[in-house]
């Protein structure tokens, strides 16, 4: 076990942070959300041309084919780089496009991946129903068979990105009568087809973000079944794991800069002198050391046998609630001023206001700790 | 990078994880017998950490932390941290000042056959002599004999820094082990026992104990290779790791052994039963090389 790089991983660090230093915009993302998404896409342009997107996708579809090491070097120095969010291209990169790789036919992949990669397309993803959350194989959105279409009725919810994307990653029941996970299809959706209307959903910090999706009669070519029809479980599964294994790897590394950033603050207001404060960023950078050497193990176990170990689910909740406390954290370093919040900032009361989600979305904190339980620990099945 | 186990240390961690549960079980921990000092000596366990056995930090935070699984006796840790860094070969008693200064009440734990015990001083870790025939009495942790001595006799400080942030890693592992021992114990049981015609771990809020219990090991245990291999490397930051990692492992002792009582209910009150061993040895391990708040904030100069 050591936790040096190697000379190449080394060198492949001093390159990520050279290209950084020249090329990392200093505009912030637009507020605006059309210009946001032209930003996101622009600056993931950039990193493509510059051979930054897609650091460990195959080479056919446009990627680096490096390791996931290098990979995470990457994100490491992006976050120190302070580079951009991914915006508008998260779903895309980091949850379509991994599972087009792990489930796709090649027509599918050659058609979608680059253009992932390029920012060309904007994704989201259609699997949470209003009746279908931490319960997700109760998903009713249903599409039936005509020739060789399917047409698609129901309705999707908290969808972001729906209002800009080109594609959706869409789970239906493509069989008539079939019960919980059986009978799902994972379907590439055009976003500009016909039958679909978009309800934006304002969310608790102002923003509006996510979406809800109805579908009233919208034809999908079969050809856009991933992983052939019934399957949908299965490769809606694959992602998932892959969100609970390496996915969040770029949320990880952000939350190191978070703690170097409070401890500043609070060294600079003097807060850190208070005992109730010193112990909280004590406590919250031992777990940030603890999350990277977490974090490190688990891209050790991908690398040794090819796959995220158990423990990645842990990754998943521990990184998820952290992130809040970090959040909490930089509220109770502003002190009153954040009182004044208005809808429409977007600032840290923004942040820890759209944090719920990240205890929510992707499978709630609750249903991770199910998941610990009967997965790492073996306890029975409750559901 | 690479922060899993190869097949060496596997081997290694497999053989110990046997050896213990033959020679050493945790059930046995309210009653070691003086005969397994002798065993530990033949068997290499009190010399491992000598400087020409050439074993790195990673290495041994794994073992030990699988010795702390099955509460092995506590001067384990300050003899590995004297053989490697004074040539005390053999049985080195763990000394804790109750100020972490000379002057004040020495406890001693492990005594007997120990010439001498170590412990940290002034943030230095450090030697005394100890008088002949220091026995003991079990305190709140029952798997070791515990003497007083009053007032403190004068420390010799080990000559490197190091040795310090050793002990505290080496204990860190410990309470690691301790961590993963009330885990296991909470999860086994939650499987076994039923309640309302079902096992209690069917359901959630049992199942959320354990969850927690295991995110709990999962950080300490990932902090505390990470923290052995910064020392390995010599890092600039290895003080703030290895710190780091003695508080999330002292922490995680902590709660699990406190989780462990709660899951197992009426008899996880009762002397009989086990878990309280795991929690009493937590508390111990919090006053060996307890971490610096200001090394973890960075704070310190």
């Amino acid at each position: 076990m050591d936790i040096q790089f190697s000379p190449e991983e080394q060198r492949f660090r001093e390159e990520c942070r050279d290209w950084l230093h020249t090329n990392v915009p200093a505009e912030q993302r637009p507020m605006d959300a059309a210009d946001a998404v032209e930003f996101d896409k622009a600056w993931q342009r950039r990193l493509f041309d510059a051979g930054w997107a897609g650091i460990n996708w195959p080479v056919e579809y446009g990627g680096r084919g490096l390791s996931i090491v290098q990979q995470v070097i990457w994100l490491e120095e992006y976050a120190r780089a302070h580079a951009p969010w991914i915006g508008a291209n998260f779903v895309g990169v980091n949850h379509g496009g991994p599972t087009l790789i792990i489930n796709a036919s090649e027509a599918q992949k050659e058609c979608h991946l680059p253009r992932i990669l390029k920012g060309e397309t904007i994704w989201c993803q259609g699997f949470s129903e209003p009746g279908a959350g931490s319960d997700l194989a109760g998903i009713k959105t249903r599409a039936r068979i005509e020739g060789d279409e399917l047409v698609v009725n129901g309705s999707k919810i908290w969808t972001s990105f729906a209002h800009v994307a080109d594609w959706q990653e869409l789970v239906v029941r493509t069989e008539e009568g079939s019960q919980r996970h059986r009978g799902l299809s994972w379907v590439i959706c055009d976003m500009h087809a016909p039958g679909i209307e978009i309800r934006p959903i304002r969310k608790i910090s102002g923003q509006v973000e996510f979406a809800q999706v109805f579908y009233d009669d919208v034809r999908i070519p079969l050809e856009n079944v991933v992983g052939g029809l019934g399957n949908g479980w299965k490769v809606a599964m694959s992602t998932l794991s892959f969100e609970r294994g390496t996915g969040f790897i770029a949320d990880q590394v952000k939350q190191s800069q978070e703690i170097a950033e409070l401890l500043e603050r609070a060294r600079a207001t003097g807060a850190i002198r208070d005992d109730r404060i010193a112990e909280q960023l004590m406590q919250m950078r031992a777990e940030v050391a603890a999350l990277r050497a977490m974090t490190y193990r688990n891209i050790s176990e991908v690398v040794r046998s090819g796959q995220p170990g158990p423990e990645a689910s842990v990754i998943r909740l521990f990184t998820s609630e952290l992130g809040q406390r970090l959040e909490r954290m930089a509220l109770l370093l502003a002190g009153d001023d954040i009182l004044d919040f208005r809808y429409g900032d977007d600032n840290q009361i923004a942040d820890y206001l759209r944090g719920f989600a990240a205890t929510i979305a992707g499978g709630t904190a609750q249903i991770q700790r199910d998941i610990i339980a009967e997965r790492l620990l073996g306890l029975p099945k409750s559901r | 990078m690479d922060l899993t186990p190869n097949s060496e240390q596997q081997a290694l961690l497999s053989a110990t994880a046997d050896w213990c549960r033959d020679n050493m079980p945790l059930e046995q921990a309210r009653s070691r017998q003086p005969a397994l000092w002798n065993q530990l000596a033949e068997m290499g366990w009190l010399g491992m950490t000598a400087p020409g056995m050439d074993l790195d930090h990673a290495t041994e935070a794994l073992v030990f932390a699988e010795l702390g699984r099955h509460l092995a006796p506590v001067g384990m840790i300050s003899s590995a941290v004297a053989a490697r860094w004074s040539g005390h070969q053999g049985k080195t008693a763990l000394a804790l000042l109750d100020r972490d200064l000379t002057g004040g009440l020495l406890r001693v734990y492990d005594a007997p056959g120990a010439t001498h015990a170590l412990g940290l001083v002034g943030g230095l870790a450090a030697l005394t002599a100890l008088p002949a025939d220091l026995g003991g009495e079990p305190g709140l942790d029952l798997s070791a004999p515990l003497a007083h001595i009053d007032p403190a006799p004068p420390f010799t400080a080990l000559g490197d820094p190091r040795a310090a942030l050793h002990l505290q890693l080496v204990s860190a592992a410990f309470a690691v082990g301790v961590a993963e021992a009330a885990r296991d114990m909470a999860a086994e049981y939650a499987k076994m026992r039923e309640q309302f015609e079902r096992p209690i771990g069917w359901f959630q809020a049992l199942k959320h104990i354990c969850a927690d219990m295991a995110v709990r090991s999962a950080v300490a245990s990932s902090q505390l290779l990470y923290a052995a291999c910064a020392l390995d490397a010599g890092d600039d930051d290895a003080a703030f790791h290895v710190a780091s990692a003695k508080h999330l492992a002292d922490q995680a002792a902590i709660d699990n052994g406190r989780a462990n009582i709660q899951v197992h209910g009426g008899i996880g009150m009762t002397d009989e039963a086990y878990p309280h061993l795991c929690l009493k040895r937590a508390h111990l391990l919090t006053f060996v090389a307890p971490p610096v708040r200001d090394v973890i904030l960075g704070e310190a100069a």
